[in-house]
């Protein structure tokens, strides 16, 4: 089946980051195909370039790239969410004049428009909320 | 069928009353994350308009020392039960 998750919650306030990226995994461990996943609301902090966990920790953000680079899938970020949270890829950051940029590949920062593309492209849509 | 999934405990939240208000009669229920607190004996009085269709985490039971206090009533399902159950449901509705 074609899976897509939505996280909605921000890393290290609630536990969703960590559920969806567990569900995620099992979703592919049971052969199916992740279609994206897609950060939205706080869970766009999931996607900070710069979060720097200590060293014994889980670092969510390493994490998801990691997930995303072994099964190609694809990491979307609502840019409207984003930009507002201080979330910049290097495009924007040029763009509104900012010294440095806080999100890289292989996150994307992409429109909502994905979000409803993603639903309706996917067999099961699962949410992830605060 | 439809699979709700729930991660507020209901001793801190009333999501759980909205779920359980909107499930068709073939909807299942699962709690996750602090959700979990509705599966022990005490709380699971909540979901008593829907037997045998209610389902725990086992990751976030024993993350919470849990394992083996919950009710009878409640099924508990790993990681990969949680994908199994939305594989058999049409859709899936987070509520939080």
């Amino acid at each position: 089946m074609r899976y897509a998750i939505l996280l909605m919650g921000a890393p290290y306030s609630h536990q969703a980051s960590h559920s969806a990226l567990r569900f995620a995994r099992a979703v592919l461990a049971r052969g199916h195909r992740l279609e994206a996943v897609f950060f939205y609301h706080d869970g766009v902090h999931n996607a900070a370039r710069l979060a720097s966990p200590p060293q014994d920790e889980p670092h969510l953000v390493d994490a998801w790239a990691a997930l995303g680079a072994e099964h190609d899938v694809p990491l979307l970020v609502c840019i409207a969410a984003a930009l507002r949270r201080g979330l910049l890829d290097s495009r924007e950051a040029s763009r509104h004049g900012k010294a440095g940029h806080s999100v890289e590949a292989p996150f994307e920062l992409t429109g909502l428009g994905q979000l409803v593309d993603l639903g309706l492209r996917s067999d099961r849509l699962v949410t992830f909320g605060p | 069928m439809k699979l709700h999934i729930v991660n507020r405990s209901p001793a801190s939240s009333q999501v759980h009353a909205q779920a359980v208000t909107a499930m068709g009669p073939d909807d299942r229920l699962l709690l996750i994350e602090d959700g979990v607190q509705g599966a022990l004996p005490q709380l699971v009085r909540y979901f008593e308009d829907i037997p045998g269709r209610l389902y725990a985490l086992r990751e976030d039971l024993e993350a919470r020392g849990l394992v083996g206090r919950c009710d009878a009533s409640v099924q508990v399902v790993d990681v990969d039960g949680f994908v199994q159950l939305t594989e058999e449901a049409e859709q899936t509705v987070s509520w939080y």
